[in-house]
């Protein structure tokens, strides 16, 4: 009786997770949790169960806590195959959030166990889900400092060589399976990695294979997704036309599925290309678009930058009455979400564009004053050349992945 | 106003894009995948227990 229940209660949970009800899914997983069973194989999927639905639901230290559960059942039970997707279940969960060296011996664990059985399959995944923990943490310490892709430290480069490497078996294991929808996931995540390496021509080639997929199986998301990051790479290629074109058809895509963050993303990239091209009117059509739905979607960090490339295309239009206002909403902006370096880049150029109005306006006394010292704090002391590019400006860092890029 | 229209000319030569600012965190990841387990996974291989076989014979 008491077994029925929670097996009962299990099961719905299981139909309502597959329906895409995570939430209501967690709750009958956690009610046959209470109710209990005899059955560890029960339970350990349950577990298990439990650990995915909070992935997916972002609540990364409970998911940790019930894979976790798994994977100490496994063991005790014996379930070798049990055990394996657990850890890599573990692997992951610890990978979001930022353990990547016990992310890393959970994966291999996985690995390891999935050669063992001879389940090509579990290998498979194992190896991608080692290639994401290496890419994350090349990503992970490359964000701490600033540099262009491929200007790396060794470190950086060496996990994301390693991603790479986990990438291409992974894809020489899927490949021989005839496993489409798994080169598609290779295929981005290696270009992504070379990007990041430095590797622009490769990053190209990959983004293209995985575009192919996408389209094979019209998963428009997908396709989305590489545009993007094709448009990305033909940046550092230097090919600005072609970066436009993807991310014209990024914007496009966006707009089909009516997904606003991404559709301001892909303004706001339209919007540098742009720039990059000094066909400056477009740049600010694009960047207005952005900012409406920045605004929008309260995005604040995402107003500041859109007022910040606002404010350098007027300049370079030479209209410095506009030039000046976004400049002004700039400075506020950074004020208001705490942002030192963007308040300080904007009051520099502030400066800048009132040297060149021969004017002084309301503020200006004060302002001059405080922006030294603001400067003081950042530089140590040191003014530096005047004009601070976005480089300079500290923005959110965000979190690898996990953390939509608009938010 | 010579000496303005020189700066603004400077000024606007300073105009540079950052590609930085584009790959700062533009980079769009594939998802992850999670391995999955069922209760019912292996009702079907061996442990054909009558009191779960009751429940899962319903969904089969």
């Amino acid at each position: 009786r008491m077994e029925a229940s929670c097996l009962e209660l299990a099961l719905e949970g299981e139909r309502l997770c597959k329906a895409g009800d995570c939430r209501a899914g967690v709750s009958f997983f956690e009610a046959a949790v209470q109710v209990g069973t005899e059955d560890l194989r029960t339970l350990s999927a349950i577990y298990s169960q439990l650990g995915n639905a909070y992935f997916y639901l972002q609540e990364y230290a409970k998911a940790l806590e019930y894979h976790h559960h798994d994977l100490t059942l496994a063991r005790t039970i014996g379930d070798q195959l049990g055990e394996a997707k657990a850890s890599g279940n573990l692997g992951n969960t610890l990978k979001v959030l930022g353990n990547f060296e016990e992310a890393i011996v959970c994966c291999q664990r996985h690995l390891d166990i999935s050669r063992e059985l001879n389940d090509k399959v579990g290998e498979a995944r194992a190896l991608y889900n080692l290639g994401n923990v290496y890419h994350s943490k090349g990503k992970n310490v490359a964000n701490a400092g600033t540099h262009d892709p491929g200007d790396l430290p060794d470190d950086v480069k060496n996990a994301l060589q390693k991603a790479a490497k986990y990438y291409e078996e992974n894809l020489s294991i899927v490949t021989e399976l005839g496993d489409r929808a798994a080169q598609g996931r290779a295929f981005g995540n290696l270009g992504n990695t070379h990007y990041l390496l430095g590797n622009f021509r490769s990053a190209v080639l990959a983004h293209e294979q995985r575009l192919l997929i996408a389209k094979e199986f019209g998963d428009r998301s997908a396709e989305r997704r590489a545009y993007s990051n094709l448009g990305n790479a033909y940046i550092f290629l230097g090919e600005f036309e072609t970066a436009a074109e993807y991310y014209r058809r990024t914007l496009q895509l966006a707009r089909q599925l009516k997904d606003r963050a991404v559709e301001a993303q892909a303004c706001y990239s339209l919007g540098n290309t742009y720039t990059l091209l000094q066909d400056y009117e477009r740049a600010i059509d694009y960047h207005l678009k952005h900012l409406v739905i920045a605004q929008e979607l309260h995005d604040k960090i995402g107003e500041g930058r859109a007022c910040w490339s606002l404010g350098n295309a007027y300049t370079a239009l030479g209209n410095h009455d506009q030039a000046i206002h976004f400049a002004e909403r700039h400075l506020e902006i950074s004020r208001e979400v705490g942002d030192r370096s963007g308040e300080l880049t904007a009051r520099l150029n502030l400066s800048d564009l009132q040297m060149v109005l021969g004017l002084s306006y309301s503020t200006n006394n004060s302002m001059m004053a405080e922006s030294h010292a603001v400067e003081n704090s950042l530089n140590g002391g040191r003014p530096r050349g005047r004009r601070y590019s976005m480089e300079n400006m500290e923005l959110m860092k965000l979190t690898p992945e996990k953390v939509p890029n608009w938010n | 106003q010579p000496l303005a229209g020189g700066q603004a000319a400077e000024l606007q030569s300073k105009v540079v894009p950052s590609k930085q600012i584009l790959h700062s965190d533009n980079m769009e990841m594939e998802p992850e995948t999670m391995e999955t387990k069922s209760v019912t996974d292996y009702f079907s291989k061996l442990h054909m227990g009558s009191l779960v076989y009751s429940c899962t014979g319903k969904r089969k």
